[in-house]
């Protein structure tokens, strides 16, 4: 996996970050954060369980970010 | 049939459980097929291809009518094998090949060809969409839903 980014940020005077990146395409960008306003501010599960879950993900895909 | 209930046999049922969240994702799903400029074709062998990966039958039944594959560029997709396509879906195939599982091995080299092909825009679609596509995947198999192509918009490409 590389240690440097891949993709430039699209946001001039803005490092490389996962926003800064997805702005290339705006609409996806608008629909991404959107929708994962939604997963984190609606719905019956507990959000200390959403955030357990989303840590445990991100250890086993070894996913530092 | 679903383990969710007898009725949720669909993943258009499944997303219905849950009114807020269904129209968010079908919104960000479309956004996946038209911003970044990526033909409809090179999306759907990736996706197509990332399901067989997955052996996915509930995604790979899905078919876009907007792109004709023939049997030959079907089988190949299902086997993993590039010899059919263009260098521009290779490419694309390429990444597609390693996110399900090997996200870790993806290689400079391969986004910058991605790169070379796509753009930087492009280039962002596609990731995303691939990371979208192996999502789908995971979760349609996790579900259980049945693998019955929906009406068109409501289960595959927009």
């Amino acid at each position: 996996m590389s240690t440097r980014p891949r993709l430039p940020s699209a946001v001039p005077g803005e490092p490389e970050s996962l926003g800064s990146v997805l702005a290339h395409t705006p609409e996806v960008l608008a629909g991404f954060f959107e929708l994962y306003g939604t997963f984190w501010q609606l719905g019956a599960v507990d959000p200390a369980l959403k955030e357990m879950t989303r840590l445990r993900n991100a250890r086993i895909t070894d996913c530092g970010y | 049939m679903s383990w969710i209930t007898a009725q949720d046999t669909s993943w258009s049922s499944l997303l219905a459980r849950h009114p807020a969240l269904a129209p968010g994702y079908q919104a960000f799903y479309r956004s996946l097929w038209r911003d970044g400029g990526l033909d409809r074709r090179v999306l759907e062998c990736c996706r197509l291809r990332i399901a067989a990966i997955h052996d996915c039958d509930a995604e790979w039944r899905v078919r876009d009518p907007a792109v004709i594959l023939s049997s030959a560029e079907q089988a190949a997709l299902r086997h993993g094998e590039c010899g059919p396509f263009p260098p521009a879906q290779r490419a694309a195939l390429q990444l597609a090949e390693r996110m399900p599982f090997d996200h870790h091995g993806m290689e400079d080299a391969e986004v910058t060809a991605a790169r070379e092909h796509f753009g930087a825009a492009g280039t962002v679609q596609l990731l995303l969409a691939l990371a979208f596509f192996d999502a789908t995947c995971r979760m349609k198999l996790v579900s259980g839903v049945a693998p019955i192509p929906a009406p068109s918009g409501s289960n595959g490409p927009p």
